[in-house]
C-alpha cells in the first residue's frame, strides 16, 4: 500500500472482521491503532496518538495527533478531533464507535459533546488492562454540552448545515485561485459554529494543485473548537499530504461582522508550518445580505 | 465598561441574614478571608451568586463564578471572561482563573471549590495538573443540593501530568523557579514592529503619553517566567501589565498535559488585572512578554494579537530568556 489510508470503505471493514474471526467492524478497530499511531505526527511530545472509528455507512476513519513547534499549544490537533474532522469531510453522518490508543483527554472529551449520540458513543482504550467498549457518558459525566446552550432546532454536528455564504459582489477572480476559493466557502458553509454564529472554513493546496479543504467546528465550551485551518490540515493530512511544505497557496473565508476571527491566528499558523505559502483571507456574507 | 470591584451592601446582608461569618477586604471581592473554619456549602453557594457579576463573557453571556478554598483557608473567586474578535481559545474559564488567582497569592493547593454549573472537560483537564486533584472537592450550585464530588468523579480514567513528566517534578501551584535570566539577544524574523513602542532611556511611551517603568515591568515579566509551570514543551514564559495608574499586574503560563488547555501568560495576567481591580481593558497601556530563546511553544505573535484586540493602543515588547548558568 503506497499511500496511507485514512478512510476505508464499508466492504473492505466487513471483510476484515470476517476474515479475522471477528464478530463485528467494532473488534477490527483496536487491531488498527498501532499501525495508525505510526501516521501521528507529534513533534513536540513524541507521543503518538491514532483515534480508529467506524461510521453509521459502515466505514472506517483514522484520526491522528498533530502538533506544530513554534505556536502556541492551542493550535494542537487531538486524534479524536482528527477523527471527527475526518467524518466531516467525507460527509458522514454519524460516528458509532471508536478504539484511541490512550484515554481521551478532557479537551476531547468536550469536543466529542457536540456529536448528536455523543452519549452514546463508545469508545475503547487499547492501553488499558481489559479494554471494552464503554459509552462517553461514562467518561465525561454530568456533562456541559450543546443543549445548554442551543435549542432543539439547532442542527448538531454531523447534520447538515448549510450558512448560505456566497462571495462578495466586488470579488475579483484574477486575484484568487478559484479551486481554493469555492473549497473554503464550500468548507465554510458547512461550518459548525452554533454559539458565536461565525462560520468559517479552509482550503490549502499543494505543489500538484491537489485541493484540501476544512470547516470551522465549534465546541460548546468554545477553547476545545477546532480552526479552519486545523480542519483543513487534517484533510490534507488524511488526503496524502505530505511534508506540510508543499502546501503552496491557502484560502480563509469567514463570515462579514463575525464576533470570532480567525484571519490573523490562521496566518500565523500557516506561516510556521510553511513560511513561503501564499495566504489570502475572504469575508463573505448570506446572499441576501449582500 | 462595568466595573465591579467590591461586593454590593445587598450581597453582604444577605451574609449576615443567612448567619455566614465571612470578612471582606478592603480590596476587590477576589480574595476573601473566611472567620469561620470551614466555609459551608451554602456559603460558598451564596459566594457564586453574587460573585458572578464580575465575571466578562460578552460573546455568550454566560457567566460563571468559581469559589474555592486554599490550603491557607482563604477563599478565592474566579469567573470567566472572553474576548470578541479572537479565536474562542482565547477563552478563560472560570476554574482556570480561580487557579491563576490561587497561584498570584502564593496557594500551594485547592482543597474544593463551588461553581455555578458542571465544569466543562477542558477545565477537568487543566485542574489535572495540580498535585492529588482527584480528591478536589467540587460543589455545582445549579444541582441545589449541598453535594460535594471529588473530581475524580468527573474525569475517571484520566490522562494527566505523570503520564508525560517524570515523579519529582512539581506539580502546578507547588513552588518553583525556572532559573531564567533575561538576554540581550533579540528577534530578527519580526517583520512588524510594534508601532506604538518607542523607547527611550529604558522609559516606554505609548498612545497614551503615559510614561512607563520598563525596568519594573521587565522584572515582573520575568519573575512571571520563572514561576510559569511549562513541563511539557520546556518553553516557559512570562507577562507583566501596567495599567494607566502605574499598578503593574504579572500572569504565569500554565501548560496542561493535554496541551490545548494551557492558559496564556497575556490570559494569566489579564487575570491578574481583574482580580486586582482592574477596570476596562484599555486602562492597559503597557505589556511585556517574556520568554525562552528557541522554545518549541512561542507566544510572542499570539500575545501581540491578544493584546492588540483589548487595548489596542497599549505598547507591546517581547524579550527573550534563557538558562542562568548561576542558578543552582
Amino acid at each position: 500500500m503506497d499511500q496511507p489510508r485514512f478512510v476505508i470503505p464499508a466492504t473492505e471493514a466487513q471483510l476484515l472482521a470476517q476474515s479475522s474471526g471477528l464478530p463485528s467492524v467494532n473488534e477490527v478497530l483496536p487491531t488498527l491503532v498501532p499501525t495508525a499511531q505510526s501516521l501521528a505526527r507529534p513533534p513536540i511530545s513524541k507521543f503518538p496518538v491514532a483515534a480508529v472509528g467506524v461510521g453509521k455507512s459502515g466505514r472506517i476513519f483514522i484520526g491522528v495527533n498533530l502538533e506544530f513547534p513554534g505556536l502556541p499549544f492551542h493550535h494542537t490537533i487531538h486524534a479524536e478531533q482528527f477523527l471527527v474532522a475526518n467524518l466531516l469531510l467525507n460527509s458522514e453522518p454519524s460516528l458509532v464507535s471508536f478504539a484511541v490508543s490512550a484515554a481521551p483527554c478532557g479537551h476531547c472529551r468536550q469536543f466529542l459533546q457536540e456529536l448528536p449520540n455523543a452519549t452514546d458513543l463508545k469508545i475503547v482504550i487499547t492501553n488499558q488492562r481489559n479494554p471494552n467498549f464503554s459509552p462517553l457518558s461514562q467518561f465525561l459525566n454530568h456533562r456541559f454540552g450543546p443543549r445548554d446552550l442551543l435549542p432543539d432546532s439547532v442542527p448538531l454536528l454531523l447534520e447538515p448545515h448549510n450558512h448560505g455564504l456566497s462571495l462578495p459582489n466586488k470579488f475579483n477572480s484574477n486575484d484568487f485561485e478559484l479551486k481554493l476559493v469555492f473549497a473554503a466557502l464550500e468548507a465554510a458553509n458547512a461550518s459548525h459554529a452554533p454559539y458565536s454564529a461565525s462560520p468559517s472554513g479552509a482550503a490549502v493546496m499543494d505543489c500538484e494543485g491537489k485541493v484540501y479543504r476544512g470547516s470551522y467546528i465549534e465546541s460548546a465550551a468554545y477553547n476545545p473548537s477546532l480552526g479552519p485551518l486545523q480542519a483543513a490540515i487534517v484533510a490534507y493530512v488524511a488526503g496524502g499530504g505530505g511534508d506540510y511544505e508543499r502546501i503552496v497557496a491557502a484560502v480563509l473565508v469567514e463570515k462579514d461582522g463575525a464576533v470570532v476571527k480567525q484571519e490573523l491566528t490562521a496566518r500565523l499558523l500557516l506561516r510556521a508550518i510553511s513560511p513561503k505559502c501564499d495566504f489570502k483571507a475572504l469575508i463573505c456574507s448570506p446572499k441576501n445580505e449582500d | 465598561m462595568e466595573t465591579h470591584l467590591s461586593i454590593s451592601p445587598s450581597v453582604v446582608s444577605s451574609f449576615s441574614s443567612q448567619n455566614i461569618m465571612l470578612k471582606q477586604m478592603d480590596r476587590p471581592g477576589f480574595v476573601i478571608e473566611p472567620i469561620e473554619a470551614q466555609p459551608t456549602a451554602q456559603s460558598l453557594a451564596s459566594l457564586v451568586d453574587s460573585t458572578r457579576t464580575l465575571a466578562r463573557p460578552p460573546i455568550s453571556n454566560f457567566r460563571v463564578a468559581a469559589v474555592g478554598l486554599g490550603s491557607s483557608g482563604r477563599i478565592y473567586v474566579g469567573v470567566n471572561l472572553e474576548f470578541p474578535g479572537l479565536p474562542l481559545h482565547h477563552s478563560v474559564h472560570a476554574e482556570q482563573f480561580l487557579v491563576t488567582n490561587l497561584l498570584l497569592n502564593g496557594e500551594t493547593s485547592l482543597t474544593s471549590f463551588a461553581v455555578s454549573a458542571a465544569p466543562c472537560g477542558h477545565c477537568r483537564q487543566f485542574l489535572q495538573e495540580l498535585r492529588d486533584s482527584e480528591n478536589i472537592q467540587i460543589l455545582i450550585i445549579s444541582d441545589n443540593n449541598d453535594q460535594f464530588t471529588p473530581l475524580s468523579d468527573f474525569l475517571p480514567h484520566r490522562f494527566g501530568p505523570l503520564d508525560l513528566f517524570p515523579e519529582g517534578s512539581p506539580f502546578l501551584l507547588e513552588p518553583r523557579n525556572n532559573g531564567l535570566k533575561l538576554t540581550t539577544r533579540t528577534r530578527m524574523d519580526r517583520d512588524d514592529e510594534d508601532v506604538n513602542l518607542r523607547s527611550n532611556n529604558g522609559v516606554v511611551c505609548n498612545g497614551h503619553g503615559t510614561v512607563v517603568d520598563d525596568e519594573k515591568l521587565k522584572i515582573a515579566a520575568l519573575e512571571a517566567a520563572n514561576a510559569s509551570h511549562a513541563p511539557y514543551s520546556g518553553s516557559p514564559s512570562g507577562v507583566a501589565l501596567v495599567d494607566c495608574g502605574g499598578k503593574v499586574y504579572k500572569g504565569s503560563y500554565m501548560e496542561s498535559a493535554a496541551f490545548n488547555p494551557s492558559l496564556g501568560p497575556v490570559q494569566a495576567a489579564v487575570v491578574a488585572f481583574v482580580a486586582g481591580g482592574g477596570g476596562g481593558y484599555d486602562e492597559i497601556v503597557g505589556a511585556v512578554l517574556v520568554e525562552k530563546e528557541g522554545a518549541p511553544v512561542r507566544q510572542e505573535e499570539t500575545a501581540r494579537l491578544l493584546m492588540r484586540s483589548i487595548s489596542a493602543t497599549c505598547s507591546f515588547q517581547a524579550l527573550l530568556c534563557c538558562s542562568d548558568s548561576n542558578y543552582v
